[in-house]
């Protein structure tokens, strides 16, 4: 990675949203973070936009304590009106930096292609409320703006209540004229369109609706800086999150959430989880990778796409997975990385001990009956031990049920998912993003940073094994619908099991 | 399926004794040359993973030798005209359609548009 020319240009704060339980792993990416993952940092879009195990990336605009849930409603709006009112020289330098960025921006390319099978493990509460803003937001219409030559974009905005992330699903068209925008801020100062797009958690959410606060807002930044809201085709989004922890307004960097993956066609595993997992596999350059279980193939093209120096297998024994995963590999052009094969997981047609890393996603708890998954477990385990070089790692992905019966089977250790505390935040400011490149010049993934590895290994002082596998670390993480957990096994020398 | 991965197969049939399932026989109907991007230190890397003789064997057996001497040379990691060889026989051959045999129990897998099937039935297991 170009260091020196990466780092150009003031710090800029951001924050970033992450799936539940993928915290401590963009974490690693950025070196530092907490809580919803606020950090400071110079370094240019292209290199934010690789960030892998995060959702969304914002700009951070106001960051403060909680809004109080009085019954009187006027005070409470107060607080919200706040947030605009209290200091728009903030909000005036940031939109100036949000401009520039826009302006600088590198080549958008792929960015527009929406991927609609994406996020397949969808949850019943992500289908929740479409929001219908109200008439009086003023929708304007700029059929006279003489640059105005894109359709309108029409958006619907997917809010999820109980998950820690929100995926948007929108339709986009064409990305908004850029010149259209420089145009219309510059030539009115400050006038320029917008959106306020609101989710409200905790007791607020009790008292108001986040439409309610939405249109607060709105109205108040209409008379505040004479912005104008357009629903439909802003120039701007506004992104505010009311919880009991802190009241956060940001503006979107990216028109699509960084989990969308434009090399990724047919998503099978949420992609920030199927990074994650590649990432604690050690995988090294000329390494032999197997998913024994690939279906889509979604981890295998994660891995090689961050680690591409390694000869990957995948099997499956279902032929429309291994098409699927087949035309998903030839889309991302990994035809050279990434070799299928048709074969069972507890009879792999490969010699003991000549795979370095297995690596899967364990499919259990969703199609199949779990009572006869247990049965399955450890034959399939067994294998992955069997094709498995001594110091090998094994990364598994277990459902949530899969884990409450995995007790007799793997280990007791792991009862506890070791996630950060999602809510926990950096009173310290933000420190600082020096490289955005997960890996190190070997290609393993950089070691988490040593306040965290205490919270992971104290799990582990009463490791349990599955024959020579030894339980390493685990980290819940969740599917949207589901939680599910990490696994990390290393295979020991027999000589070294007690 | 290239011959890399062909190197790593071995058949598991039951009764077939201890290794002897290893090599594959390889009878292709169709074989494709791609192009793949030439990675010294990825292909200095496969080597030693490598059972160099069957690979030697397979890539004779589809005509693809490329003057790979049948003996591994010494000192081959910086020797890029050797590498590049063996890069060819490694990531480029691909065998897209035909059968591999097992060597001890004569069982067949066939290989369809690049993908081997080595699925057993319960009873071979």
């Amino acid at each position: 990675m170009a260091e020196a020319s990466g780092c150009a240009g003031p710090f800029i704060r951001y924050f970033c949203t992450a799936g539940r339980g993928l915290e401590p792993f963009l974490l690693r990416e950025v070196e530092y973070v907490s809580g919803k993952v606020f950090f400071t940092t110079n370094s240019e879009l292209s290199k934010l936009k690789k960030l892998k195990s995060g959702e969304r990336l914002f700009l951070l605009l106001k960051k403060h304590a909680p809004i109080s849930p009085s019954r009187n409603k006027g005070k409470v709006f107060n607080e919200i009106q706040k947030l605009v009112i209290e200091d728009p020289r903030c909000w005036l330098d940031i939109i100036s930096i949000w401009k520039r960025l826009r302006g600088n921006k590198v080549e958008q390319g792929n960015l527009s292609k929406e991927n609609p099978e994406s996020l397949k493990r969808k949850s019943e509460e992500e289908i929740s409320i479409i929001r219908k803003k109200q008439k009086r937001e003023q929708i304007l219409e700029r059929v006279s703006d003489e640059c105005h030559v894109e359709e309108q974009k029409k958006s619907v905005i997917l809010e999820t209540n109980n998950m820690d992330f929100l995926t948007e699903r929108k339709t986009f068209l064409e990305e908004t004229s850029e010149s259209r925008i420089e145009k219309s801020v510059d030539s009115n100062n400050h006038s320029f369109s917008f959106r306020v797009s609101c989710r409200c958690s905790g007791a607020i959410a009790k008292v108001f609706t986040s439409q309610e606060v939405g249109r607060v807002l709105g109205i108040t930044l209409i008379k505040q800086l004479g912005w104008k809201a357009d629903l439909r085709n802003p120039d701007l989004e506004l992104f505010v999150h009311l919880n009991d922890i802190y009241s956060v307004v940001g503006i979107p960097v990216f028109r699509l959430p960084l989990a969308n993956r434009e090399y990724i066609q047919t998503a099978g595993l949420r992609s920030t989880v199927a990074w994650a997992m590649a990432s604690l596999a050690e995988i090294s350059t000329g390494a032999f990778v197997l998913d024994p279980m690939c279906g889509l193939g979604t981890i295998l093209l994660e891995a090689a796409k961050e680690w591409p120096n390694v000869h990957y297998l995948g099997a499956d024994i279902n032929d429309s997975q291994l098409q699927g995963a087949h035309e998903n590999i030839k889309a991302a052009g990994l035809m050279d990385k990434i070799e299928l094969l048709k074969a069972s997981v507890i009879a792999l047609p490969l010699p003991s001990e000549s795979v370095d890393v297995v690596i899967s996603d364990i499919p259990f708890g969703k199609k199949f009956k779990i009572t006869k998954d247990i049965k399955l477990l450890p034959n399939i385990l067994r294998e992955m031990e069997r094709v498995l070089h001594v110091g090998g790692t094994v990364v598994l992905l277990v459902s949530q049920d899969l884990h409450k019966h995995m007790g007799g089977c793997i280990s007791n250790c792991v009862e506890n998912d070791t996630s950060l505390n999602a809510t926990s935040d950096n009173k310290n400011g933000a420190a600082v993003v020096k490289d955005l490149n997960p890996k190190e010049e070997n290609g393993s993934p950089r070691s988490i940073s040593s306040s965290i590895k205490g919270v992971e290994t104290e799990h582990f002082n009463n490791v349990t094994c599955f024959g020579s596998l030894a339980a390493v670390e685990s980290y819940g993480v969740s599917l949207g619908k589901t939680d599910a957990f990490i696994y990390k096994y290393r295979k020991m020398p027999a000589a070294g099991m007690q | 399926m290239k011959l890399l991965t062909h190197n790593m197969l071995t058949s598991h049939v039951r009764g077939v004794r201890p290794g002897g399932g290893f090599p594959l026989r390889i009878q292709a109907t169709e074989v494709k040359v791609n192009n793949v991007d030439f990675n010294q230190e990825f292909v200095a890397r496969m080597i030693p993973k490598v059972e160099w003789g069957a690979l030697v064997e397979a890539a004779e057996s589809l005509g693809h030798l490329s003057d790979l001497p049948h003996e591994l040379p010494p000192e081959y990691e910086n020797n890029e005209d050797f590498l590049r060889k063996v890069h060819h026989v490694l990531l480029e051959v691909e065998v897209m359609e035909g059968i591999l045999k097992c060597p001890d129990s004569g069982r067949e897998f066939p290989i369809t548009k690049g993908i081997p099937n080595m699925l057993l039935s319960e009873e071979e297991t």
